[in-house]
This record gives structure tokens, sequence and C-alpha cells, in this order.
């Protein structure tokens, strides 16, 4: 993937407490990058610091683009907008120097994708904090954004608005936007985010890819009553644990793909296994949220 | 900048915030000329300490009109702190260009005073307020939440320094004996010492101007302060 933004070695101190400490990655073009961490980790300077808000005590912020347009949604939602969304978008775009012509068509171009049409001549404070949101990446990205940076974008939002944003934030990627984000909601990681940055101890201790072609697992558990009986098994299953049982029966724990799971209960039945347990797991959200 | 203060502008009037001070400045200006005549200048020099007090409620108010978060997304889309923060000063000017104005003229429309103001005396008028405006929107500047944090410090801390400048305007014999001390204090005495003059002045004399003038030149090493420590902040 292209590389659009490259962060090196930045470092931030406030009131001299350390925030940030080198931190340091890239942000490809189409690329939707989750920072995580404990609050007051940084999350939010490291954002600000790369929408160009707040300077960094040392290192820099390289854009591989002169014309590069960034967007920024703040953490907390403005609640006494006095404007409806047309009014606003209108205002924000002329203080960026938008032409009048070109803005109205990105006003309705924006308010038709976030389904806000109906709501254009309503005055902002009325909205539901969901709709705010929308509002506030509308604004953000009225420009031809490149680059959209999200604060905490699912925080305080009810499970539908949620799901309304993680679907807006779905197509604005298949759009070719680059999205950086901080969330705790482990939904959205796993479903949009290409990688995670986990900040902790003022460092950016791990930057791992999301492979999207992960699969879901399950953990079984079963008993079955002999030796022989279980190496048949074992081309097909994938054994973690065995251990024998005062019932001369062996307790056997394994990981089996979700896709195979009738498959492969079907076949230890008729193997007279005897199913203990099956868990859905989810090895991405145990790896992240071990950190927190 | 035109679209920025638009914004501003349109923004500052849907909040209302406006509504008390611009009443309380109508209510001063009809019961101070209920009964006529009244003196010129020292009528002009009354309605000029009041639009001081009250520039500072203005003032204020029009630095938080926004949300704080607001307020953010909008310097993003100006592109600068500096330009948002002048766009709030040079609305806070233009109100203080209105009010001065009406405060000079509603007085001779209605014929307050005991004889005809001629220029002199009007041009003296609008000076007066108009400076002593442009000082106030400068020392609350200084106040808000762009360089104060508490809300509360920052309602104390104007009425504070505004009510301050003018008590020790009044002190001038006793502060002058401290070299010095009389250049970093408001200036607002310049102002009530000018509009002391008697009605019956003939002309403007040079010293007036040159005390004007640095009544303006003090506002803007105080405006000036406000943008290096807002810049600062940043860091």
């Amino acid at each position: 993937m292209k590389t659009i933004m490259e962060i090196q070695n930045v470092s931030k101190q406030y009131r001299g407490k350390k925030i940030l400490e080198n931190a340091t990655f890239s942000i490809c073009a189409n690329q939707i990058i989750a920072l995580v961490g404990k609050n007051g980790s940084g999350k939010s300077t490291l954002l600000k610091i790369i929408a160009e808000l707040v300077d960094a005590d040392s290192g820099s912020i390289v854009k591989h683009r002169q014309s590069l347009k960034i967007g920024y949604v703040p953490e907390v939602t403005p609640s006494h907008i006095l404007f409806t969304p047309e009014e606003y978008l209108y205002h924000m775009g002329s203080i960026r120097g938008m032409a009048k012509k070109q803005l109205q068509q990105k006003i309705n171009d924006l308010l038709e994708l976030f389904h806000l049409e109906e709501a254009r001549n309503i005055r902002i404070v009325n909205f539901s904090k969901g709709m705010k949101q929308k509002v506030m990446i509308m604004q953000a990205m009225l420009e031809d954004t490149d680059l959209l940076i999200l604060d905490e974008p699912l925080s305080g939002l009810d499970p539908k608005a949620q799901s309304d944003l993680e679907e807006t934030l779905s197509i604005l990627k298949d759009k070719g936007l680059s999205i950086v984000l901080t969330c705790h909601e482990t939904k959205l990681l796993q479903h949009l985010v290409d990688t995670v940055l986990v900040i902790q101890n003022n460092k950016i201790i791990q930057a791992d890819s999301f492979n999207k072609n992960d699969v879901p697992k399950n953990k079984l558990i079963f008993e079955i009553s002999s030796e022989e009986l279980l190496d048949h098994l074992l081309p097909i299953l994938e054994i973690q644990q065995q251990s024998l049982l005062n019932n001369s029966c062996y307790e056997v724990i394994t990981i089996i793909k979700a896709e195979e799971t009738d498959r492969i209960l079907l076949e230890l039945l008729h193997k007279k296994a005897s199913i203990k347990q099956l868990i859905p797991i989810n090895e991405k959200e145990e790896q992240f949220y071990t950190h927190f | 900048m035109t679209s920025l203060l638009r914004y501003q502008f349109i923004n500052y009037l849907r909040t209302y915030k406006y509504v008390p001070p611009f009443s309380i400045f109508i209510l001063c200006l009809v019961v101070n000329y209920t009964f006529v005549p009244n003196p010129i200048l020292d009528s002009y020099s009354f309605t000029a300490i009041i639009l001081f007090l009250l520039m500072g409620w203005f003032t204020v108010t029009l630095f938080h009109a926004e949300d704080e978060e607001q307020k953010v997304i909008t310097t993003l889309h100006a592109k600068s702190r500096t330009q948002y923060n002048l766009g709030i000063f040079i609305i806070c000017g233009l109100i203080g260009f209105g009010l001065s104005c009406v405060s000079v003229i509603y007085p001779t429309l209605i014929g307050a005073f005991g004889e005809e103001p001629r220029f002199i005396h009007q041009l003296l008028g609008f000076l007066s307020h108009f400076s002593l405006a442009v000082l106030a929107i400068a020392l609350s500047a200084i106040f808000t939440r762009e360089l104060v944090k508490n809300k509360q410090n920052t309602w104390w801390g104007v009425l504070s320094i505004l009510l301050f400048s003018i008590v020790i305007a009044t002190l001038t014999e006793a502060i002058l004996q401290i070299k010095g001390l009389i250049w970093l204090l408001p200036p607002v005495r310049l102002s009530l010492e000018m509009m002391g003059s008697e009605d019956s002045i003939k002309t403007i004399p040079t010293i007036f101007y040159w005390q004007f003038a640095w009544i303006f030149l003090y506002s803007t090493f105080v405006i000036m302060l406000f943008f290096l420590l807002s810049n600062r902040k940043r860091k």
C-alpha cells in the first residue's frame, strides 16, 4: 500500500510529564488504523499532533503529498450547534475557502451519503448523539479529505447508532479514505480496522496487522473412551491438550475452525465421544485487550 | 476571513448571549438622558465608563460563544488559531464601534444636552467611548478560556481588571508618586481626564490626540500579549 504520511519519533510532554515517546508509524492509503490504550495513554494527543492542532516537542510528521487533506473529529461532540446541517456545513466550507457552487454540491452529496437529507433543515442542537457524530464526520470530509482522524467515534453511542456509524466508516474506507481512530469497541476493531497500534507507557509497543482472512474458531472440549479412537481423530484435529481421567477416558482440548464444527462433531459422535464444551473464541480481542 | 467573521457573528447572534449586556447598555443610555438638560462631556464620560464595563461582558461571551470542541473544529477550518481569534477581536471591535456611535448620536438626536453639541464634542465623545471599548476588549480577552481554563476565573478576572482600572484612574496623584507604574496600568484615567474638560472647550489640544493614541497603543500591546500567550499554549 502507498504511504501517505509518516510519523517519525514523535515525543510530547505536558507539564513535565511524558505523554508520548518516539512514536513512529506510517499511514497508508485506504488503511484504517486504530490506536488503543488506557485513558490518558496519549492516544488523543497523538491524533491532535497528526491533525496539526498541537505541536510535538520533537520528531516529525512527513506528508508524502503536499496537498494531503486532513479532517478531524474531536472526542466530545459539540452539543450546542445552533445551525442546521446545511447551514453548518456551508459555514465550515466557506471558512475553508471552498467555492460556493462546489460547496453546495458537496453538502448535497454528504447529506445523501450520511442519510441526513430529511434532517437538513433541523438545527443540530436537536439531533441525537449519533446524528451529531455524523455531522462531525461530514464537516471533516468537506474538502475531499484524504485522511480522517476520529477520536473515540463510537463513544457514548447506542448500539444502533454504533452500527450505523460503523457502516458509514466502512463506506468511507471503500471510497479510498485513510482513517486513524482511537476506540475501545472490540466490534469496530474486528470488522473494520486493518492495523492496531497499542500505546502503553507512552510508547507504541505493538503494531499488529489484522489478517482479514482470519477465520473464526471454536474451542472444543470432549471425552473419548480409548487412545485408539483418539488416534483416529488426529488427522482432523489440532489437539492442544489431552489428559487421562480416573475413568480411563481421555479429556481432549482442541481448537477447530468454526466452519468445520458440524463435521467434526458428527465424527466425534460416531467415535462415541462425549462433548463437554464448545466455546467460540476471538484471538484478536484476547490479544489486544490484555493490554488494558 | 469574511466567511469566518460572518459565521462567528451569526453564531453569536443565535446564542442570545448579547441580550443582557445590550439591554443594560440601552437602559443606562435611556436613564442617563431621561432628564434634560445634561452637560455634554460629563455625560459622555459616564456612558463611556458604562461601555467600558459592558464591553468586558460582550468580549467574554463572544470568545465563549462556541463549545470548546466546536472551537477546535472552526480553528482547523480557519487554518490558524491566530486567524480565529483575530476574527473575534474584529467582531468585538465592530460592536464597540457601533455602540460608541450610538452613545454619541442618541443624546444628540433626542436633544438631551443644554446646548447643541459641536463636532469637537462629538469627536471627543466618540474617541472616549471607542478607546475605552477597545481597552476593555484587550483586557478582558486575557481572561477568556483561550488563556484561562476555569470559567469562574474568567468572570472574576474580567470584573476585577475592569474595576481595578477604573479605581486606579481615580487615584492618579498617589500612583504618580511611583515612577514607571503609570505606564503599566490601564490608561482609563487619560480618558476621564480629557472628558473632565469644560463644555466650552474650543479646540482639542494636541496632547489629547497623543493620550488617545496611547490608549489604543496600550490596547494593542495587550492584544499582542494575548496572541503570544495563545500561540505558546498550542505548544
